[in-house]
């Protein structure tokens, strides 16, 4: 008995160095050739683990996207943030028959591209004081500015304030902020 | 989202159980894509995916006819699917090259006329091709899946494609994401993109055209099986062939990973924005600078040109009239 449970763990330990020799440091990619665009340094790899942002991101199947090669512009609610959604709501998103809901307002999130704050910034002052900007999940969020920091709002209004700007990763950037943002309707 | 939002509230206030909007199915998210996807997998290869090749598209001048109307893209939402107004393209054509310090790089110049109107998403080329190219009948495409009732469109496949067909060249960023190789060439119509053998000169797969709807299959749906073809957009083949642990599938603004067995989507390996090609003018939404780093001190904006980064490509804008020009670099 014993030796058929070290034979199972020998295997199951064989299995995982395959997989991990395949898509080096990155088990959210699935492919070597994607593991390798992505970089060391993924969006992914650099939420913090268990985080209600990086649940809800796995949960519906998105850390791939955040562990590829990218590159994007993520906006990243802290866990207060989502603790400011009315009671249940991110319950009621993580339900397996709201996946599809939840990859919308996750994709809500997302930006094509690297955008630094100082990219929005520019963008913001040579709009007169505003910039539209699409998402991957597409709608269109707005950008201003009040003081030093960038003001995103949403289609319904609701604005989050990047609280901690520009987080370089191998595969794009990450903007902390503090509300969670809401496609329209 | 508001309604679920709203729905929640109500829940938490009243305490009156599970039959708020917990217990609803995810409204119109993609449960009008489903169709099965069973039987077994289609292993296909497309031609591989060599990086930076930028095709040379025709020949002629360039012809920008704009109606420059973008704003908000169909909105993504919760509960509810409007994928708002739908976008309709009129394409003219024509090419260049453009040599760019010590690199010779082809470019693609192509005027796209923008059309909304207020029915289903619907591709508007008739006044160009002479036919009514992308448009369905009322009805239908209403989820993006091309012009015929589920299950239909899979019969197309190893049928010859229509002849007025032939000369309907993909436009917008398929252009850049289906190209014609020496196996097959694409073409459009009838709310469908063909791959067409040329050998047998028979359509060997079809996909919707406007399935750029951004109300993702989620994880855990089966792939459509009318589309269950190998339809990565050809800059990210390298990164997701299939014929390894997954299969890999493009739709509705992203690449999926496949159970190959079940069919059901895995995972969510990219997302698309869909929103640049050669010839349209640069949407109001993408004023931000948004070029990777390692690509900045390459490709930065100047008086005379722009750079917006989208779905692994770098596109270079004339600030003046705000065209896209050009594609000039595949990133992946």
């Amino acid at each position: 008995m014993k030796k058929l449970k070290f034979i199972a763990l020998g295997a199951a330990s064989l299995a995982l160095l395959s997989a991990c020799d395949k898509n080096g440091d990155n088990p959210a990619a699935p492919t070597a050739e994607s593991a390798k665009a992505a970089g060391e340094d993924t969006i992914a790899k650099g939420l913090p683990g268990g985080s209600k942002f990086a649940e809800a991101a796995k949960s519906v199947g998105l850390d791939a996207t955040l562990g590829g090669p990218g590159p994007y512009t993520v906006l990243v609610p802290t866990d207060a943030a989502f603790d400011k959604l009315p009671a249940g709501a991110l319950d009621t998103l993580m339900k397996p028959e709201s996946r599809a809901d939840l990859t919308g307002v996750l994709s809500y999130h997302i930006l094509p591209g690297t955008m630094l704050a100082e990219d929005i910034g520019k963008a913001i002052d040579a709009g007169g004081g505003k910039t539209e900007i699409a998402t991957m999940g597409g709608g269109t969020l707005t950008a201003t500015k009040e003081g030093d920091k960038i003001v995103l709002t949403d289609a319904a209004g609701t604005k989050a304030i990047v609280t901690t700007a520009d987080s370089k990763r191998s595969n794009g950037v990450v903007h902390e902020i503090d509300s969670v943002l809401m496609p329209s309707k | 989202m508001n309604k679920i939002l709203l729905a929640a509230g109500a829940a938490a206030l009243a305490i009156s159980g599970p039959a708020l909007a917990g217990g609803q199915q995810g409204g119109g998210h993609g449960g009008g894509h489903g169709g099965g996807g069973q039987g077994k997998a289609k292993v296909e290869r497309g031609g591989g995916g060599p990086k930076a090749a930028v095709q040379r598209q025709g020949g002629g001048n360039d012809r920008a006819q704009m109606k420059a109307e973008r704003g908000n893209r169909g909105q993504g939402q919760v509960a509810k699917i409007d994928r708002g107004p739908p976008r309709a393209d009129k394409v003219d054509r024509g090419g260049g090259k453009v040599d760019r310090g010590d690199r010779k790089v082809d470019v693609v110049d192509r005027a796209v006329v923008r059309v909304r109107d207020g029915g289903a998403p619907r591709v508007a080329v008739a006044n160009y091709y002479g036919f009514d190219g992308g448009g369905c009948p009322p009805g239908l495409a209403k989820k993006g899946n091309g012009c015929l009732p589920p299950g239909q469109a899979k019969k197309l496949v190893g049928s010859a494609l229509a002849p007025a067909y032939l000369g309907a060249m993909l436009d917008g960023p398929y252009r850049d994401w289906y190209r014609d190789d020496d196996r097959y060439f694409y073409r459009m119509g009838d709310g469908y993109i063909y791959r067409v053998d040329r050998g047998s000169n028979l359509i060997s797969a079809l996909f919707p055209y406007y399935d750029r709807d951004y109300s993702y299959y989620p994880v855990g749906m089966m792939y459509p099986s009318d589309f269950n073809y190998y339809n990565v957009p050809y800059q990210y083949r390298t990164y997701y062939p299939d014929g390894g642990d997954y299969l890999y599938r493009y739709g509705n603004g992203a690449i999926y990973s496949l159970d190959p067995q079940t069919q059901a989507v895995q995972s969510i390996v990219a997302l698309l924005a869909g929103d640049l090609g050669v010839g349209q003018r640069l949407p109001a939404t993408y004023g931000v600078y948004n070029v990777p780093l390692q690509y900045r001190a390459q490709y930065y904006d100047t008086p005379d040109n722009w750079y917006r980064y989208n779905d692994g490509y770098i596109y270079r804008v004339d600030p003046t009239t705000q065209l896209i020009t050009a594609v000039i670099n595949a990133l992946v």
